[in-house]
């Protein structure tokens, strides 16, 4: 898993007749057409590549029922996000604590920096057995997997936002006296945050893939779950429609820290049109 | 009045009276750098310098001639390793109330609107309840009022710098201290910035230290331009200038003392820069 990631720049220059969103769609169209000409013409059976109408299929039964049905993706979508959430917010606090931590005392810094590297390297999902062990196959090791998952880009990146601050802006704060807390309220945490939203951006897409990590070791519900009982019987069609319902909620996850950043860090970009920096 | 105190001291011209305290007087101020990796860094050599209540000073030199480290010395973020600083009858080794700086390129923090750059000074040191009318009159004062909604993205460079001063003055400091502040704007901004400068300067009456690479913009505003030398940084000369105010662009090129001063002053900083 990546450690640092950049914070957000500015979409790539469009190509300048087509929209975007009709390139991108017409990936989509094609790849669907090849899918279909592939099952069709090369003859793979449905438990090897469902038909994409078997698969729309299977979307729709889930989605045409009560939303309290136990037979809908309602119950377990809402199970898994619920989880997730709760792990990405845990997470990140977390993490946001212990970049901030590190970040401030050089104490803390040298305790956890070289574990917290060392734990970075160690492909974190394999704990999740552990966790399931100590947490049992409730709420609870979903939730604690996600977190751990979760915590991890946010501590990194807070850590380096926080520490990435301009000298001159700590001079202005120090000729104004400014206390420990006042700097790094007013300025360093603010200065971090395009950073830090860098680190959660990715730590809500972790929190979910924590989570239906911990669901394929053992839940009674979740779309993980959804998805080994439907392995279970071979419904490939069935597995293909949660993997769609999954990356949806991926993408309207991701896109509401997005949405979250722009609200927050709305400097961002442009706040660097002050001169002496490049 | 500006006194480089030398063996003669308050021989200078002008209004030198040797029974008023000087305001601020460095006696004996270095500053040596030390890391690691580059060993010591004489930044400074020892300097005397006076600061009389009111003075406007302007200090000119070339880059590495430690006028940087003189304004940090001022400011209170560094503190000098040899001699001290007297501001008042308190000696300075801190960041005081009675100092504003004024950043290059104006230093404002892009996640505040104009206002709240303005007011952090009032908010930060265990002050609690920022005097909105202050902000006011600071807005005001430099023609910011309909601004004070904005980011700092969304102003020009001169109104940034506009800010910053206001931000230097929000706590009513005795001493402004300016560190190139207008050194990244266009000649012609620049040219307006400084007028304003001198308005706000008559009217308030603050001492104000400002650091600059121009000569012009230092006989524009100053009563004392301080030449300094690098390697290491040091006072090579103190000179007055006896332009009556106000001063305006207009008129500055054409006064019969403007040209000698600024081939002095330009004569000395060839001759520092010629140095081995």
């Amino acid at each position: 898993m990546s450690s640092i990631a950049a914070p957000a720049k500015s979409a790539l220059p469009r190509s300048r007749n087509v929209p975007s969103s009709v390139i991108t769609l017409g990936g989509l169209v094609a790849l669907i057409a090849l899918w279909q000409f592939a099952v069709t013409r090369l003859h793979l059976p449905a438990y090897i590549l469902p038909a994409p109408l078997a698969v729309l299929k299977a979307l729709w039964t889930g989605i045409a029922v009560a939303p309290s049905s136990p037979l809908g993706w309602y119950l377990p979508l809402w199970s898994t996000l619920r989880n997730a959430t709760f792990g990405f917010v845990i997470g990140s606090g977390f993490g946001l604590a212990a970049g901030s931590g590190m970040a401030e005392s050089a104490v803390i810094e040298r305790l956890l920096m070289p574990y917290a590297f060392a734990l970075q390297c160690l492909p974190k999902v394999a704990i999740a057995p552990l966790i399931v062990i100590w947490f049992g196959f409730g709420d609870g090791s979903k939730i604690a997997v996600a977190a751990l998952l979760a915590f991890f880009p946010v501590m990194i990146n807070s850590f380096t936002g926080l520490r990435a601050i301009e000298p001159e802006r700590l001079d202005l704060m120090k000729a104004l006296s400014a206390t420990r807390l006042e700097t790094y309220r007013l300025v360093k945490l603010p200065n971090a945050a395009p950073f830090i939203f860098a680190g959660l951006d990715m730590a809500v897409v972790y929190a979910l893939l924590g989570t239906i990590v911990a669901e394929f070791l053992g839940a009674q519900r979740g779309m993980g779950v959804v998805i080994t009982q439907a392995e279970a019987v071979t419904d490939v069609a069935g597995v293909f429609a949660a993997l769609i319902i999954l990356g949806a909620l991926g993408m309207v996850l991701h896109s509401l820290v997005r949405l979250a950043e722009k609200r927050v860090v709305h400097w961002s970009d442009r706040g660097q049109n002050q001169g002496g920096r490049a | 009045m500006a006194t480089l105190a030398t063996s003669q001291p308050s021989a200078s011209a002008g209004s030198a009276d040797e029974t008023s305290q000087p305001l601020i007087a460095l006696r004996g101020v270095a500053k040596t750098y030390s890391s690691q990796r580059h060993g010591a860094l004489r930044a400074l050599d020892p300097i005397d310098l006076d600061l009389a209540d009111g003075d406007f000073i302007c200090v000119v030199g070339p880059s590495g001639c430690g006028k940087s480290t003189m304004l940090r010395l001022l400011a209170g973020l560094d503190v000098p390793t040899e001699g001290r600083i007297r501001l008042g009858d308190k000696t300075i080794n801190g960041p005081s109330a009675d100092v504003g700086v004024v950043f290059q390129a104006a230093n404002l923090l892009p996640w505040m609107n104009v206002r709240d750059n303005i007011a952090l000074p009032l908010r930060v040191g265990g002050r609690q309840k920022v005097p909105e009318a202050r902000i006011d009159a600071l807005l005001e004062m430099t023609g910011l009022s309909e601004f004070a909604g904005r980011f700092p993205y969304e102003l020009s460079g001169g109104m940034q710098q506009r800010a910053g001063i206001c931000r230097a003055l929000a706590r009513d400091p005795r001493i402004l201290l300016m560190d190139e502040p207008f050194g990244a704007l266009d000649a012609l901004t620049r040219e307006r910035m400084n007028s304003e400068l001198q308005r706000l300067w008559m009217e308030a009456r603050k001492t104000v230290l400002l650091i600059t690479h121009s000569i012009s913009e230092a006989i524009f505003l100053a009563d004392k331009v301080v030449v300094m030398s690098p390697r290491p940084g040091r006072i090579l000369e103190c000179l007055d200038v006896p332009i009556p105010r106000p001063r305006s662009y207009d008129t500055l090129v054409t006064h019969p003392v403007y040209a000698g001063l600024a081939r002095e002053i330009r004569a000395r900083l060839t001759q520092a820069e010629a140095r081995p």
